[in-house]
Parts: structure tokens; C-alpha cells; sequence
């Protein structure tokens, strides 16, 4: 038998987040990288008043110099300053990561959720359409929507993200599913609250966890898979760069001007960094179940 | 990946413990040339790109070939050639061990099938034109009399007379060109879009099509029946069809190419000083420039167009972006081309830019205001988007003018500017024989490949006239006169004028500089 919990439960009851921020503002790492992203993502928005120079504008007689004080970054094979580029990609690159990302996210995690707790029949089907636009293949999906829709900066994010969302919903419904026959479901279900709100109150809460690492993994995707449709003229069109633009760029030229590859690769995998970290200390706090103290 | 490797080394040792097997030569007749990027078909009539001609002219032979490195007109199918006192008619003899790659001999009859084929309205050949100088040939192709009235005619199988329109001081090097190849009549109707496809095609050069690909690799392998197989020295060529001049350079590096279709510009100035001498540069026959789709408004202004044309800086493009040594370009044919030395039209530099803005505020849209943002298409390529990203900019910076930038692949991209469903367009012409009629012709009325709808009735009465004229002195004051019209017009906007630069192993052989970028592979080998 397992033996009674040492800590007598409050009978205040504290809030899921509060809990959660609680156990967040301890772990230093997951605070570090927060206040990291945070101050990245200010400096992207106010990129315009930061960065001394613009970035379209071509200096072709100064192209491929190196770091120097006038230009913090060096400058590209036409001359731009790439100081104010990785500012403006990373602009770019966030917006869009984040975004699909949550696109993904709202998606999947109401899809997978609907399917897990309705289960039988209705899990079956609406699990089988997944199945069916996995074997789609991403990359025609997109095509077809950007051919269809034009070229449309929005048209990205919606893009990503509907190519996203399939493996969240399926973690979720995994997760819904294991929790839809727990006691404080049925509780709930005795107490007579509505499907919806058991759904939403009870059940998405305690499958956050999972959604939020896998979230901080679909950011990445997202980014990276940005910089190989600006690659087929799909995505982003100059003279805007993305991170991964910027990247493909840099890669071509390394042994000529190893800083085009440098600083904007420095400053995806210090996002990237962040983002896994913030992911795992914002999993640890939101867990319910995984309250160690 | 894995399969393929394995099979290698299955192959590998089999060599070495097979007993008795010979080793043939030392060094492997086996070319592998980048070609740059997969080709939109094989089929001589109807391609039109520089990727398709590169593997074309090794599948086919026309009635002349040319010399490897004079480019003399040689012969070919045609074993000799009889000229008229009036420069008209052309009696060709056929050489009688031309042979298909089925065993079918090569006849007049397949000439004749091939030169109706292109010119009937219904093949659509955008190149119908370079059968213009056949008597009727216009007639036929604009669908006004049918393929009987042409001036080519057998008396016999292997006896071919041709009357020309006009007397064309070049016809014979025309021959060369892929649209005038010979295709293989019955191989053609049975398989109709398909003919091209390995399993089908039949074809009669110095190579025949094994293996297709798609966007990887074509491989064609040396063709016995060809008459002159004794001379073909390559066991096979790889046409590789790789988009990314990086990726190019690094196989080169790694020896897994023989020749690329191009270099990296960033990465020229290194191989300049690369003292192994692989970096070939060498002047060539073509013009890059962008076309203008003349019917869309605002570029259906002749002000807007010369108001674009004029605020870009092509020295400092030549110099900063574009990196190979190319020359600004001043007209649209290539100075030196058949002799014609056309006059500097446009500028160097921005030192007419203030005629550019006035010119601009003339169309309605002064400092560039109200002036809707214009599109420039490009195929998908590093080196094609910088200069696009750069000439953006100048528009920007010195007319106030917003252009975005897109950019599709190959194929795509030649349909698009076929439908002429853009506005400006990334282009670049070569010369199909050494004669400024060859790129002056592509922008008359009804011209397959003239991609900007522009159409001016004067321009075309001088390029008839050019087409009448013998006196090569009054030739070229009418190319000058249509150069004049062509530039005050500018449905074209010419930005330099293309340098051959591209890496060739020192181990290939028979390969010789020339303008027009030929290198029969017939006479390669590899040492």
C-alpha cells in the first residue's frame, strides 16, 4: 500500500498557474532562457530604432567585410549590413515560428482532445482523417495552398501550422485518453458538468505538459521548414531574410566570410536553446503530477 | 542511397575477383559535365533553353557539324553541299551510312518530315521561326498555305535541295541549330509527347539517350550505329542537373564532375588565383537582360520602361555582383557579333539618371509616386536573385520605384514567360549562329520567343530588310537602325553582356574555347 502524503493539502486550494509559476520561479535555467527570449523578442520589435543601418540597403562597394565598428556583423555578398538582417530575420523567423506554432497547438490540441474523449467510433474516424493527411506530402500541401492563395506572408503561418498539428493531436488524444476514465473525470461527470467544459477544465489542463515540450520542438520545425520554402521562392521574398535564409546564405560563402554563417546560425541555436529549456522548466511546473515538493 | 552503394561494391568486387577480366583502358571514357538544371525536354523541335541544346546536340546530328574549334560548318549528315550562283538554293548530298539508332537510314525524307514538323502551326515551336528562311516557310507556320508550298524538296533519298527566302550568309552554320535537327518520323507519331523518353527515342548523333532521371542526372551512352563511331571516344556522358552553382563547385572539387555549368560569383576571384588553370573565361555570345511585358500597365509606358532602364548602374552590377569580368551592357546584341559593332545606347553608370526621373515624372508618377510595385521574376538561382536583389534596389533608391522579387524553377519558369503571365522577367539570350540577326530577330512580331508582346511594324520592315540585304555594310547599318528603335523602345532591358566562366578538369580533351560555348563531344576525351 502506498502511504498518505506527509504535506496536509490547503484547504485554500491554489490555482493550477499559480502552482505552476511557483514551481517555474525556481528553476533558474528555464527563468534565464525566459528572460532571454523576452529581451530578444523586444529587440526584434524595435530592430528599426536599434540597428544603425537598414537593412535593404546595398553598399556594393563594401560587400563581404568582415565584423568592424562600423558594421557590428559584417555585411553580405551585396553589401547590407548583417547586424540589422539577423535583427530583421530574426523578426521574421520568431513571428512565424511562434505563430504556426500555435496554430499547430490550437488545432491539434482541440482535435486530439475532442477524439481522445469522445473515444470509440468518432476517435476512430476523426484519428483515421490524421492518418490520411499525414500521407499527404507536406510540401505539396504548401505548394498548392501558396499557388492557389498567392504569395501571402500570412498564408505561411496558416501553412506551417495546418502541417503541424497532426502529431499534437495525436499526443494529446494519447494523453486524453489515459485520463478520460481517472476519478476526477468521472467526478465530473457525476456532478453533471457539461462535455465542453470537462474538456476544457479538466482535461487540456492536465495534457499541457506534453503540448508545451512538443510545442518548443515545432518551433524549430517551423523555422527550419520556413527557410526551405523561401528557398523554392514559396516563403519569404527579399530583400526580407529569415533566419534560415540568412543560413543557406552564410553556407554558401563559409570559407569566404565565415560571419555570414555565424551570427544568425548563433542566434537560431541560442533561440533554440531558450525555447527547449523555457520547454522543459514550464513542463516540470505545469505538471500536476509531477509535484516533488 | 544505400542500395546503390552496395551495388557498387558488389560491382567493385566482382572486377577483382572475376577471373579473367580485363581491364580495358586506363582511364575511363566517362564524362560527367554539370549541366545546371534538369531540361524541360529532349525533343529538338520544341525546347528552346541552353540546358536542353548541351544534350541535345550529343543525341542528334544535323545536315552540317561544326568544327570543335573554328566552328566551321563541317559535314554532317550531309556528306557535301552544292551552293547556288544566287546564294538561294542548296543541294545537299546525303552521306548513306547515316543510320537511326533503330538501323533506319538517315534520308531526305526525314529532313523534310522534321523541318514541317517545326514549322506546323500545330507542333507551336517557339523557335518555327529559325524556318522562316525555307521559301514559304512563314507562310506555312502562320497557317497561310500548307506544308506543300515549301522550297525543300528530295530528288532522291539522299539528295536534298533546299530554296531559301533570301540569300543568308549563315544558313549553313544555322543548320546546327537543334530546331533544325532531323527526328525520327515514325518513332515521333507512335509515341506523340512521349517520344523523348528513353524506352522510345530514336535518334542518330554520337549518343544515345540510356537513362533519364528527373532532376538528377541524364545519361547518354556512345550509339554504334552512328556513322562515324570510330571517332567517338567517350564510353558515356552524365549530364547532372544541379540548380546550386555550390554544389557544383564542391563536386568538382571532389572530381566527381568533369566541367560545371557555371561558378559561384563569390567564389571567382578565388579561382582566378587558383594556379591550376581550371577556371575557364572567355568572351560569349549573349546578353542577359530582363524582359518587359509590355502589356501590362504601368510598363506599357515607353517613358517607364527607359526610366528603369536608365537608373540602373551596370558597371558597378558587372563589378560588385555579378564578378566575372562581364561587360555592362550598352545595346542588346553583343558587340562583336557577326562583325557588328553596335552603338553604346545605354549607360554605364547613372550618369543619365536625371533624364530617367524626369522621364518617370513625364509617365505620371513623379519621384515614383503612385507607381504600383512591379514583380521581377527570376529562375531559381543564388547568382540570378542577387542581381535581381540589386537591381530592386537601385529602382528603390533612385526612382523611388517597389519591386518584390519571385522566383520559380525551370520549367515553371519558361511556361510562365511563354504565357506571359509576369511582368519582368529574367532572361538571357544566346547566339544560335554568329549573326546579330540572331537576337535582333527574337523581338519582331509574332516571334516565338519574343516574350515581352511588344510588336512594332518599323522594327520588323528593317529586319525584312536586313534579311534581303547581300551587302554586309548595309546589313549592319540596318542592325544599327533596329539596335536604335530596339533601345528607344526597350522592351528589353539589357544589363551585361554574358563571359563564359565555368571549371573544366584538365583531364578533358578535344574541348576548346569558342563564342558561341560549343563543344561538340563527339571529339572529347578524357585523359
Amino acid at each position: 500500500m502506498s502511504e498518505l502524503s506527509t504535506a496536509v493539502p490547503s484547504s485554500q486550494g491554489v490555482s493550477l498557474w499559480d502552482d505552476a509559476w511557483a514551481r517555474l520561479k525556481k528553476n533558474r535555467l528555464a527563468l534565464l532562457a525566459a528572460t532571454f527570449l523576452i529581451l530578444e523578442v523586444l529587440i526584434f520589435f524595435l530592430a528599426p530604432l536599434i540597428a544603425p543601418h537598414s537593412y535593404e540597403v546595398q553598399d556594393l562597394e563594401r560587400t563581404m567585410t568582415g565584423p568592424s565598428w562600423r558594421h557590428w556583423f559584417g555585411t553580405d555578398t551585396l553589401g547590407r549590413d548583417l547586424f540589422a538582417r539577423v535583427l530583421y530575420g530574426g523578426r521574421v523567423s520568431l513571428t512565424v515560428g511562434i505563430l504556426a506554432s500555435m496554430v499547430s497547438a490550437i488545432v491539434g490540441v482541440i482535435y486530439g482532445s475532442i477524439s481522445g474523449f469522445l473515444g470509440g467510433r468518432w476517435d476512430n474516424l476523426m484519428m483515421r482523417v490524421v492518418d490520411v493527411l499525414y500521407a499527404l506530402p507536406f510540401i505539396f500541401l504548401v505548394i498548392i495552398l501558396m499557388v492557389y492563395f498567392g504569395r501571402n506572408f500570412m498564408l505561411l503561418f496558416v501553412a506551417l501550422g495546418l502541417t503541424q498539428w497532426l502529431t499534437m493531436a495525436r499526443i494529446v488524444r494519447g494523453q486524453v485518453l489515459s485520463l478520460r476514465h481517472k476519478e476526477f473525470i468521472e467526478a465530473a461527470t457525476v456532478l453533471g458538468i457539461q462535455r465542453k467544459w470537462i474538456i476544457f477544465r479538466h482535461l487540456i489542463p492536465n495534457t499541457l505538459g506534453p503540448v508545451i515540450v512538443y510545442l518548443t520542438l515545432t518551433v524549430p520545425a517551423v523555422i527550419l521548414e520556413e527557410a526551405f520554402l523561401s528557398y523554392l521562392g514559396l516563403g519569404i521574398q527579399a530583400p526580407l531574410a529569415s533566419w534560415g535564409t540568412l543560413i543557406k546564405e552564410g553556407v554558401d560563402v563559409m570559407d569566404l566570410a565565415p560571419w555570414m554563417l555565424f551570427f544568425p546560425a548563433l542566434f537560431l541555436s541560442a533561440t533554440l536553446f531558450s525555447l527547449n529549456f523555457l520547454g522543459d522548466g514550464l513542463r516540470d511546473a505545469l505538471d500536476p503530477k509531477g509535484a516533488k515538493d | 542511397m544505400t542500395r546503390n552503394r552496395w551495388f557498387i561494391s558488389f560491382f567493385v568486387l566482382w572486377n577483382l575477383v572475376a577471373p579473367g577480366h580485363c581491364v580495358h583502358a586506363a582511364v575511363s571514357q566517362v564524362l560527367h559535365l554539370g549541366n545546371g538544371t534538369e531540361p524541360k525536354d529532349l525533343d529538338p523541335q520544341t525546347v528552346t533553353g541552353v540546358p536542353e541544346t548541351k544534350i541535345i546536340q550529343s543525341l542528334f546530328e544535323g545536315l552540317v557539324d561544326k568544327d570543335p574549334k573554328s566552328l566551321e560548318p563541317r559535314p554532317g549528315v550531309a556528306e557535301s553541299w552544292k551552293v547556288s550562283k544566287d546564294g538561294k538554293v542548296y543541294t545537299f548530298k546525303l552521306r548513306r551510312n547515316a543510320k537511326w539508332s533503330n538501323g533506319d537510314p538517315v534520308t531526305a525524307a526525314d529532313f523534310i518530315f522534321s523541318w514541317k514538323r517545326l514549322l506546323d502551326p500545330k507542333t507551336a515551336s517557339e523557335y518555327a521561326y529559325q524556318g522562316y528562311y525555307f521559301r514559304g516557310g512563314k507562310n506555312f507556320n502562320t497557317g497561310k498555305t500548307d506544308g506543300s508550298q515549301l522550297g525543300i524538296k528530295s530528288t532522291d533519298p539522299y539528295t536534298l535541295e533546299v530554296t531559301l527566302e533570301n540569300p543568308t550568309p549563315y544558313f549553313l552554320s544555322l543548320l546546327y541549330h537543334h530546331s533544325l535537327y532531323p527526328v525520327h518520323q515514325q518513332t515521333v507519331e507512335k509515341y506523340q509527347m512521349r517520344w523523348t523518353r528513353p524506352e522510345h527515342i530514336v535518334s542518330n548523333g554520337a549518343f544515345l539517350l540510356k537513362k533519364w532521371q528527373m532532376n538528377k542526372v541524364i545519361i547518354v551512352e556512345r550509339n554504334p550505329t552512328y556513322w562515324d563511331a570510330v571517332n567517338v571516344k567517350l564510353d558515356s556522358v552524365h549530364f547532372h542537373a544541379i540548380e546550386k552553382a555550390e554544389t557544383e563547385e564542391k563536386l568538382f572539387q571532389v572530381k566527381k564532375l568533369h566541367a560545371t555549368a557555371t561558378v559561384p560569383t563569390e567564389k571567382i576571384a578565388s579561382w582566378t588565383q587558383n594556379a591550376s588553370g581550371v577556371l575557364k573565361r572567355h568572351p560569349y555570345l549573349g546578353t542577359y537582360y530582363y524582359w518587359i511585358n509590355v502589356n501590362r500597365p504601368p510598363l506599357n509606358k515607353p517613358q517607364v520602361r527607359k526610366a528603369l532602364a536608365l537608373a540602373i548602374d551596370r558597371e558597378k552590377l558587372v563589378k560588385f555582383v555579378v564578378k566575372g569580368g562581364q561587360a555592362p551592357a550598352e545595346s542588346f546584341t553583343p558587340p562583336g557579333t557577326g562583325g557588328f559593332q553596335p552603338q553604346a545606347k545605354l549607360p554605364r553608370d547613372l550618369s543619365r539618371l536625371n533624364e530617367a526621373q524626369a522621364l518617370l515624372a513625364q509617365a505620371g508618377f513623379p519621384k515614383g509616386k503612385g507607381f504600383p510595385t512591379i514583380e521581377i521574376l527570376y529562375n531559381t538561382s543564388e547568382g540570378h536573385k542577387k542581381i535581381a536583389e540589386a537591381i530592386q534596389q537601385m529602382w528603390s533608391e533612385h526612382l523611388g520605384v517597389k519591386a518584390s522579387l519571385y522566383n520559380q524553377e525551370w520549367k515553371v519558369f519558361l511556361d510562365t514567360q511563354h504565357s506571359k503571365n509576369y511582368m519582368i522577367s529574367r532572361a538571357g539570350w544566346i547566339a544560335d549562329y554568329n549573326d546579330p540577326h540572331t537576337f535582333l530577330e527574337l523581338l519582331t512580331t509574332g516571334n516565338g520567343n519574343n516574350h515581352s508582346s511588344w510588336s512594332n511594324l518599323n522594327y520588323d520592315g528593317v529586319l525584312e530588310q536586313v534579311q534581303k540585304e547581300i551587302s554586309s555594310k548595309k546589313r549592319l547599318e540596318l542592325f544599327q537602325k533596329a539596335e536604335d528603335i530596339l533601345l528607344e523602345e526597350l522592351p528589353v532591358i539589357p544589363l551585361y553582356i554574358y563571359t563564359r566562366l565555368y571549371l573544366l578538369s584538365p583531364q578533358v580533351q578535344g574541348w576548346y574555347d569558342n563564342v558561341e560555348d560549343i563543344h561538340p563531344l563527339k571529339w572529347v576525351w578524357i585523359q
